[in-house]
């Protein structure tokens, strides 16, 4: 229908009476073979048309939730879903009214619609259930379609509770650093054993296999569209527990056993859609608040996240709103090794080590020396490091398949059960961590000169930052920036400007060997040949190892070899490119008080030849969940910058 | 790169063979998860890598939606009745055989309980189970090296056989 109509009354709403009519006249030329068989009641479709207008049913909340329509800057509406057979409406992806005088008649039709290709009763089985509720459809003159494969979908989740389910962030991969949320299904019938047999909802941009380089582009700037699915959970916890080594959090939601139901019909409705996907702003974590707007509309929660969503704001905000029952965890694969090794007796940590090099070793008489109990502990703690490093599959995982094969049928001799270990994971309870923007406030002097400064950063976490439901030794800073005014001169000057600063501390020991890099971007201010304050670009990469001791509380040393170039007014030839390295520390004092010092030699030899000597000395200490004071001393070449500062997360 | 293209194809195959049975099913449905029962287990080549290659596809995100969309009309399967559930065993079986190879050496777990769940062994029967799938370990894996298919019918079998949990009527 390539016409558009005028709009008549204030609302337009007599414009839609042109609809039945079309679809009468298309019912005569000839249309779908289902049609003839099935009479429209045209007066009812005019009469429900007309009592949806006057209700004004089309500007209430639940309507735009389930067409995801959200105000455009011009005082419009525009729905975020992108897929033309989410509509019924030529224009419904702007015009509310139009969508559902639309979704109104083809509910009389038996027709298929969408990508699902069901009758619309069926395809919009949300719709049609609210739509219903506020009509009160006459079923005579609008029989209900039986919907047979929706029912016989929506039994087999055999739904009771809904859980939102987020593995925490991953360093190794940029499109998982903030982590991930999708929800599960929780089954009537389902234990705490079985867990994994239940569904989930996920939400993920589909990405051609052979996508390179241009991934991260396209995925931030929307090139991918971005589909539901229902992936076993068990699948899930394949990929994130014993994959990619991630500790995950479940939170059941509060939901009424409605609530629950709406958000599986919406959830159905969505088979027939796509976003395009964004991966700061609407991305996965958005997309699941959203089905939970669907389970529940009067709570508002995607209108927090108009710029980017972080995945744990989400659950953050869920919890604020009352949505948040239970929290439990299920530690990665590497944390259950780690906290098993760590809980053993020196004695059987040395079988430990010597059985996932060589598990032959566990005939001799030494291992069968210990307590049936103690074996069976040792055996299982080694077929977890085994799987561990079996998990991605392929060539490179079937020597440590073969060797947990050894270890496995060792232990299906002992008819014992080994002891029960708590696993703690590594990274606490993510919600209950701090705010993941920032704001502080301090003042200092830099080389006599006194200042205060103001600085605030979009996201989202630095090393000296409360690390509680972090993931540890890891950074990830996006948009920082820093406003200082100097006293003397009275200047006030943009200190700091950074966009990406990330840092990724990976301490080897026995188990891991995984390398340490960082990655830095942006601008700050030095003092050099002459000039007192002058604005400095810096690109900077890295890599490195870290290990770690626990003398006092926990220390963790860092190395690394690092280029850098910069760009400055101050220099001659107005850059420099240059390398060097870093030596460093985080120590964690007391539970609060955390210190960290590094420093860094750098030679450049390309533009201004010249070289460079760093220190820092940072201390940060932990005032409540959202609250920390830092003091942090600053040193490069006769350059010298202490400040004092309140940080208030947010 | 012979990796990735190993890969590839073998998912294409994977692709084609469910296209094949969408057509012969002629009953475009789905059930969520539906898209693996679909398999034709029996026929397939080589049904241990299935797992792997479902995984990998799933874990880039590139193919989960096709195995797991919701309500599209291509991917569908029938998901009433014996079929089904017998798929979803086998399904499981092939998914998790190394984490279920670990529970039934250890006599317990997650894996091994939700096995002995879908094969319809009441709560009250399944720690007999799981001694029983200690006891058979070497025998069991072994099967399921072959195929996962197969671990499944000796578990059936052994189950058929064994002095108490033969008593309890399960779902086949």
């Amino acid at each position: 229908m390539g016409f558009r109509f005028h709009r008549l009354g204030p609302h337009g709403r007599f414009r839609y009476l042109w609809f039945p009519l079309l679809v009468a006249i298309f019912m005569q030329a000839g249309s779908p073979s289902g049609w003839a068989a099935l009479p429209i009641d045209v007066s009812y479709l005019n009469e429900l048309i007309d009592r949806a207008n006057e209700a004004h049913l089309a500007d209430e909340r639940e309507w735009h939730v389930l067409l995801h329509y959200r105000p455009t800057l011009t005082g419009g509406i525009k729905s975020m879903q992108d897929d033309p057979g989410f509509f019924l409406s030529p224009d419904g992806k702007t015009d509310s009214y139009a969508e559902l005088a639309a979704t109104l008649t083809k509910f009389f039709s038996d027709d298929l619609v969408g990508r699902s290709k069901q009758p619309a009763q069926c395809a919009f089985v949300a719709r049609y259930y609210w739509l219903n509720e506020r009509l009160q459809f006459d079923e005579r003159r609008l029989p209900p379609q039986p919907c047979e494969r929706f029912i016989r979908w929506f039994d087999e989740f055999n739904a009771a509770a809904i859980t939102v389910i987020f593995p925490v962030g991953f360093m190794n991969n940029p499109s998982s650093m903030f982590g991930h949320t999708f929800l599960r299904v929780d089954g009537k019938e389902q234990t705490p054993q079985t867990r994994i047999l239940a569904y989930t909802i996920n939400y993920a941009a589909q990405v051609p296999p052979d996508a390179g380089l241009d991934y991260a582009i396209k995925g931030i700037f929307g090139a991918y569209p971005g589909y539901f699915s229902t992936i076993p959970y068990y699948l899930k916890v394949q990929e994130y527990r014993d994959i990619d080594n991630r500790d995950i959090w479940e939170y059941r939601l509060n939901l009424t056993p409605l609530q629950v139901r709406r958000l599986l019909m919406h959830t159905w409705e969505m088979g027939n859609a796509y976003f395009d996907y964004f991966f700061f702003g609407e991305n996965c974590a958005y997309h699941i608040l959203s089905l939970l707007e669907a389970a529940e509309p009067s709570i508002p929660l995607l209108d927090r996240f108009p710029l980017y969503t972080i995945p744990v704001d989400t659950i953050r905000l869920l919890r604020e709103s009352g949505l948040v029952g239970e929290a439990v965890s299920r530690p990665s694969r590497s944390t259950l090794v780690r906290r098993k090794r760590a809980s053993m007796t020196a004695e059987e940590r040395t079988w430990f080590d010597r059985l996932i090099r060589n598990p032959a070793e566990l005939e001799g008489d030494g291992f069968r020396a210990l307590s049936p109990d103690q074996q069976a502990f040792v055996l299982e703690t080694a077929s977890d490091y085994l799987l561990q490093h079996s998990a991605a599959g392929g060539a490179e995982g079937a020597p440590f398949r073969d060797k947990n094969r050894t270890i496995l049928r060792a232990r299906s001799g002992l008819k014992v059960t080994s002891r029960d270990v708590p696993v703690e994971p590594y990274i606490k309870q993510p919600d209950l961590g701090h705010g993941t923007s920032r704001v502080g406030a301090g003042a200092g002097w830099r080389n006599h000169r006194a200042f205060e400064e103001v600085n605030i950063r979009a996201a989202y976490h630095d090393l000296l930052d409360p690390e509680k439901g972090f993931t540890p030794d890891a950074q990830i800073e996006f948009l920082s920036v820093a406003l200082r005014h100097y006293h003397d001169e009275s200047q006030a000057r943009i200190e700091r400007f950074t966009p990406i600063n990330i840092l990724s501390l990976a301490p080897m020991d026995s188990l891991s060997r995984a390398p340490s890099w960082k990655v830095n971007v942006g601008m700050q201010t030095i003092r050099h040949n002459g000039c007192a304050l002058c604005s400095n670009g810096v690109g900077s990469a890295g890599i490195g190892a870290a290990a770690e001791t626990q003398l006092f509380k926990r220390e963790v040393y860092f190395a690394f070899a690092e280029a850098e170039a910069n760009y400055s007014r101050a220099y001659e030839e107005r850059h420099r490119v240059g390398g060097g390295g870093t030596v460093g520390m985080l120590a964690d004092m007391t539970d609060r008080w955390k210190v960290m010092l590094s420093g860094s030699y750098l030679k450049y030899a390309l533009g201004e030849t010249s070289d460079d000597i760093r220190w820092f000395v940072g201390s940060r200490y932990t005032l409540s969940q959202n609250w920390a004071l830092r003091l942090e001393y600053n040193h490069r070449d006769h350059d010298n910058d202490v400040v004092l500062s309140v940080q208030a997360y947010f | 790169m012979l990796k990735k293209v190993l890969m590839l194809s073998a998912v294409g195959v994977f692709v084609v063979s469910q296209g094949g049975l969408a057509l012969a099913a002629g009953n475009p449905d789905t059930g969520p998860g539906c898209g693996l029962g679909k398999l034709a287990w029996e026929n397939y080549p080589n049904q241990k890598t299935i797992g792997a290659q479902v995984l990998q596809a799933t874990t880039n995100g590139s193919f989960g939606t096709n195995t797991f969309g919701i309500s599209s009309g291509t991917s569908g399967c029938t998901n009433d009745g014996k079929f089904w559930a017998e798929h979803k065993v086998n399904a499981f079986a092939a998914l998790n055989f190394e984490n279920l190879s670990q529970d039934m050496a250890q006599g317990h777990g997650e894996h091994l309980a939700s096995l002995a769940t879908l094969m319809g062994i009441p709560a009250d029967q399944q720690p007999a189970f799981f001694a029983m799938t200690q006891e058979k370990y070497t025998s069991l894996v072994t099967a399921g090296e072959t195929s996962p298919v197969a671990m499944v019918k000796a578990l059936s079998e052994a189950v058929a056989t064994h002095p108490m949990l033969a008593q309890v009527s399960f779902k086949k």
